[in-house]
């Protein structure tokens, strides 16, 4: 057994809200571990992209950027990417978390980031050689031990031979670590998990191209790899279906998220390409933002709102999907086409929830998400000197990640402090 | 005019350095060659303890050392040579420049990238040379706080605040604490911890109460505020060192209601609950004998919170059998934790939800009131007579913040609430220093969100004051006094309220924030910024070389463009026209237009102004003013028989690395144009 390194806080999740928290922890003047399941910090938020037509729309997804920054420069925060909980067990009020990290096999003093190891790696589409678009990160590759050759038989060493002769900073024999980490407090912000987008499976989604997730349009809008309707030309009709994997009877909440970001990617969509035709099927329209009025009648002039879920989508002969609705004024059966289909997916539960729960002993609510404990207590659970932030105790934008972040850390060195 | 002093250039070259083509023998002898500069070559991968010596040995004596760091990624693989050179060292960090050469590893031609290498040593050498120290220093400051307003937010910020020792002022417009639980029954006593916090605020001896007050006047800033507070009985004025905003909402009818007249059977959400508080009143309505009602609640569709309270008087309603019970409604607000689960619960115990595009026409027949609308799902005509209507309520924000907001030198919020609409102020801050908001002050919001700003507020407060000593860097901004003509553009235009005047203009260094403003657009150039001055300006568009082309001067926020830039070094395979030459500038704000006309007689080909988009400046009018600076240099510029399609301004995003890169492809094709016409 390791030597038990000493923390006052760790916090659990590097995404928007964990990085918050452990900055603000070090603002107090403490110092902090950072655990995060992937290779990568920055989380979900990182991958959405920025929704400014010429205006901000205040989506807040610029916001993770500059904490990132701040994430890496910061000589009191400990990070642990790579790193999963194993056992957690409570001693004298102490926290004391097992640890498990993977092997970390890109050296990151040396590796220049130049990819040859994933181009050459054989197993590269199983994601065995992962990377991410979240710059800040360095090495912006890693290997996931699932799923590489070399872990799973010893068959294979391609990336550590072709790593350039200056670099050579691929050690497959890097071991699996486990590490025991005793602490005053910890912040639970290991968010959610995007709502499946086949859960509707009338919208077909994974049968046609042409159907996209919430999560895809922005990651593609992001990262530049366009949109391309059937005639290999940009999109020009594009429905937007709200509410999926929300509101209904396996997600009986609102992911209060969705509402906001439709409007503002179909009014980017418009700037973009203002010939375009957009439209937005949905239930009930949601407050979005702080100034929703204003949004939301900008969104009215520029697009079509309707409020009616399509109840049957189709693939026409012409490669276009054709989607049908009763009309709200006359109740008529309308059918319209679109080049392309977005599915508003909504804020699920993390896929680790019920694990991590029963690990650190504390409740989940009904919907699968981390229960607070009373209603007054933003960020309090059952457990005292455990705290939530974040999307892991249910839907909220990144503006309320960071304000419950802040308040959690804030709660977490008043813990710390008293005992 | 500054000096170019002594600057030492540490090359911090792993196996990558050459791995990237550059050669960084012939990169270590050209830079030594720079005026005033010294050169060490160093592998950050040695052993701590040789590096530091290795460093002692090198470094300037003294303690003024002008450091620029070289290297690939310096910020991760000379992170042991930042370290020892801010801790042990401890070089002021002002003076540590840090460059990251990956910019000159994309060109195919490895004589091309150890020249684009040299030149990006050179600019930032020329930066540095000039580089003045920034000392902070510890002002004493007001360690009381005015906590403003009497919400829940605002009673737990004045109990937080005094728990950790700063006495508070608490001024609200009532004569007692009316706090409101949004979405709840405004007749629903509070539990037992808000209780406990009402009671804490009232009793601690550190809090100080002001009931029935107004602001109607503020000096000072940050650190040193004097608030003229008028009260029933006086005017006063109190010294504080910060303010936390926190003011109750209050409710409003809602749309509805402007229709109406008065009616019996017409009530609002305010007088329902009342009601239905009272045992009396309440037995007519509900209790055993009262005749059978159709009630229809109208709207209730401003806020999830306001569909709450709708939702709560309804169940009272439902749990009686022979009473019918609509809500019309044009969206069902559901976005906050739980509702979505009331909502339904209320329809199968057999509340009728019917959803409208727009609120139904009500009509009084007879006696009752009736509502005439088409039924989408039934697909007719509806009229419908009711017993009882309800009209929701909305939730709005506190009278009087906009006037409130000019006088604090805020810029005015969305729909009158506090801190204007920009993603950089979230969650609490506002553009000036020293002034916090919290909960009902910036937005509708359930109790929990509220409380959490609270502490987030408190600890921005407590970050400033510091229990009575603030650090500020000294001289981040300076006047010249022999130049200020007290012409107050400055104070007329920066936007944290940093600048005050006694027979010149003064910068209150803990209020400043360095976006440079003041500085472009002071007539008889008074203001420079620290480490951003004209003659850093210049000296680095002096080093422009002719041999890199197309030559284009790039003026960078850092806020937002600057970082796009280092995220756009490493996507893979870009490569930047040879002659780019990054500045980094505080803010788009700091572009001044001498900056841009120099740019050209210097031999730019052309010159690009990135700055925050509309609504996200830090500063929040910045990239305006580089925007009609660019304009104006335009015109200037085609008096002058310069093509100004050689000048463009765009805004992006900190995380938008690819609309960086189209910035720049835009221009180099531009410029491409200008050369074949």
């Amino acid at each position: 057994m390791n030597n038990q390194t000493r923390y006052p806080v760790v916090v659990l999740g590097g995404g928007i809200a964990g990085i918050a928290a452990a900055l603000e922890l070090t603002r107090l003047g403490h110092e902090v571990a950072l655990v995060e399941k992937t290779p990568f910090f920055g989380g979900r938020a990182a991958h959405l992209c920025c929704k400014a037509t010429d205006v901000c729309q205040k989506c807040g997804a610029c916001l993770v950027q500059e904490r990132l920054k701040a994430l890496f420069q910061e000589p009191r925060i400990s990070l642990y990417p790579q790193t999963e909980l194993l056992e957690s067990s409570r001693q004298n009020g102490l926290f004391h978390l097992r640890l498990q990290q993977q092997p970390l096999v890109i050296n990151p003093e040396r590796c220049v980031d130049c990819g040859l190891c994933q181009e050459e790696c054989p197993a590269a589409t199983q994601g065995a050689i992962i990377t991410t678009s979240v710059t800040q990160n360095h090495p912006r590759y890693a290997v996931d031990p699932a799923a590489c050759l070399y872990f799973q038989d010893g068959s294979c060493r391609v990336c550590q031979q072709i790593c350039p002769p200056t670099a050579r900073a691929i050690d497959l024999e890097q071991p699996e670590k486990t590490m025991d980490l005793a602490a005053e407090a910890v912040i639970v912000a290991t968010g959610y998990r995007p709502g499946d987008p086949a859960c509707r499976s009338h919208y077909g989604y994974g049968r046609h191209p042409q159907i996209l997730s919430g999560v895809e349009l922005e990651e593609r809008l992001k990262n530049g790899t366009g949109l391309v309707g059937p005639d290999r030309e940009p999109p020009r009709r594009v429905a937007f279906i709200q509410c999926v994997g929300s509101r209904d009877l396996q997600h009986p909440y609102c992911s209060q998220v969705c509402c906001g970001y439709t409007l503002r990617l179909a009014r980017l969509l418009k700037h973009r390409q203002p010939e375009a035709e957009i439209t937005t099927f949905y239930m009930d329209l949601q407050n979005t933002g702080r100034d929703a009025p204003r949004l939301q009648a900008e969104a009215h002039r520029e697009i079509k709102v309707v409020r009616a879920l399509p109840g049957d989508l189709r693939a026409a002969a012409d490669g276009s999907l054709r989607l049908r609705y009763l009309h709200e004024e006359n109740a008529a059966a309308v059918e319209a086409a679109f080049d392309l289909v977005v599915l508003s997916v909504g804020i699920g539960p993390g896929a680790d929830n019920a694990a991590l729960a029963a690990l650190l002993q504390v409740e989940l609510t009904p919907d699968g998400f981390f229960q607070t404990s009373g209603r007054q207590q933003y960020t309090e659970t059952s457990q005292p000197g455990l705290f939530l932030a974040g999307t892991a105790s249910g839907p909220r934008d990144i503006a309320g990640c960071i304000t419950q972040a802040l308040a959690a850390a804030r709660q977490a060195s008043q813990y710390v402090q008293k005992s | 005019m500054s000096i170019a002093r002594d600057l030492d250039i540490i090359l911090a070259h792993g196996p990558e350095l050459s791995a990237g083509g550059l050669d960084y023998y012939k990169l270590g002898l050209w830079a030594a060659g720079l005026p005033k500069s010294r050169i060490l070559a160093l592998n950050p991968g040695l052993p701590a303890e040789e590096l530091a010596q290795r460093l002692q040995a090198f470094l300037y004596r003294g303690s003024e050392h002008r450091v620029l760091l070289a290297a690939l990624d310096p910020r991760l693989r000379a992170r042991q040579i930042i370290r020892l050179l801010l801790e042990e060292i401890r070089i002021n960090p002002e003076f540590l420049g840090v460059l990251d050469l990956q910019e000159a590893l994309g060109y195919p031609d490895p004589q091309a990238c150890s020249l684009k290498a040299h030149n990006l040593i050179r600019l930032a050498a020329s930066m540095l040379t000039r580089a003045e120290p920034i000392v902070t220093r510890e002002l004493p400051v007001n360690s009381r706080v005015l906590v403003w307003g009497d919400s829940f937010a605002a009673l737990k910020a004045a109990v937080d605040l005094v728990n950790q020792g700063y006495p508070v002022l608490q001024a609200f417009p009532g004569p007692a604490f009316k706090p409101l639980i949004p979405g709840a029954p405004l007749t629903q006593p509070p539990g037992e911890e808000l209780l406990q916090l009402t009671s804490q605020a009232q009793s601690h001896p550190a809090v100080q109460l002001a009931p029935q007050a107004r602001i109607i006047e503020v000096q000072g800033s940050a650190g040193n505020f004097q608030v003229k507070l008028e009260t029933d009985q006086e005017v006063r004025v109190e010294t504080v060192g910060a303010m936390i905003l926190a003011p109750e909402m209050h409710l409003q009818p809602g749309e509805a209601a402007a229709s109406l007249s008065p009616h019996p059977r017409v009530l609002t959400q305010t007088r329902l609950e009342e009601i239905l508080a009272a045992p009396e009143e309440a037995k007519d309505l509900l209790g055993p004998g009262a005749p059978s009602l159709q009630v229809a609640f109208l709207g209730a569709d401003s806020h999830p919170l306001a569909l709450r309270r709708a939702l709560d008087a309804a169940k009272k309603f439902l749990a009686r059998d022979d009473c019918r019970v609509l809500l019309l409604t044009r969206d069902a607000k559901v976005g906050v934790p739980e509702l979505e689960g009331e909502l339904e619960e209320a329809a199968s115990s057999g509340l009728i939800v019917v959803k409208l595009p727009g609120l139904p026409a009500l009509s009084l027949e007879g006696d009752r009131p009736r509502f005439t609308f088409f039924d989408p799902v039934m697909h007719q005509e509806e009229s419908l007579a009711c017993d009882l209507v309800i009209l929701d309520e909305v939730y709005a924000p506190a009278a009087g913040n906009a006037a409130q907001a000019e006088l604090l030198g805020l810029f005015p919020g969305p729909r009158g609430f506090f801190q204007v609409d920009n993603v950089r102020h979230l969650p609490v801050i506002t553009n000036r220093r020293g002034i916090c908001v919290a909960g009902p002050a910036r937005g509708v919001m359930g109790l929990d969100q509220a409380l959490a700003e609270a502490d987030a507020a408190v600890s921005a407060v407590h970050q400033l004051l510091g229990r009575g000593r603030a650090e500020a860097p000294q001289g981040r901004a300076v006047i010249d006094r022999g130049r200020c003509v007290l012409c107050l553009t400055c104070h007329r235009l920066c936007p944290h309220g940093a600048v005050s005047w006694d027979n010149r203009a003064i910068i209150n260094e803990l209020a400043c924030q360095g976006c440079g403003v003041c500085a472009s657009q002071c007539p008889n150039e008074a203001i420079q910024i620290r480490n951003f001055t004209d003659d850093q300006v210049v000296a680095a568009m002096e080093t422009l070389d002719p041999r890199l082309t197309p030559k284009i001067v790039a003026f960078l926020c850092q806020n937002s463009a600057w970082e796009a830039y280092h995220g756009a070094l490493k996507m893979q395979q870009i490569v930047l026209p040879l002659g780019f030459t990054p500045l980094r500038m505080p803010c788009a704000g700091k572009i001044d237009i001498d900056y841009l006309l120099k740019a050209f007689t210097y031999g730019a080909d052309g010159v690009l102004v990135l700055g925050c988009h509309s609504d996200n400046c830090k500063s929040q009018m910045g990239n305006e003013h580089a925007l009609w600076r660019v304009e104006r240099a335009r015109t200037m510029l085609e008096e002058a028989g310069v093509d100004p399609r050689r000048l463009v301004f765009r805004t992006l995003a900190a995380n938008a690395p690819r609309d960086f890169l189209a910035a720049v492809h835009h221009l180099a094709g531009l410029l491409q144009e200008v050369k074949a016409a």
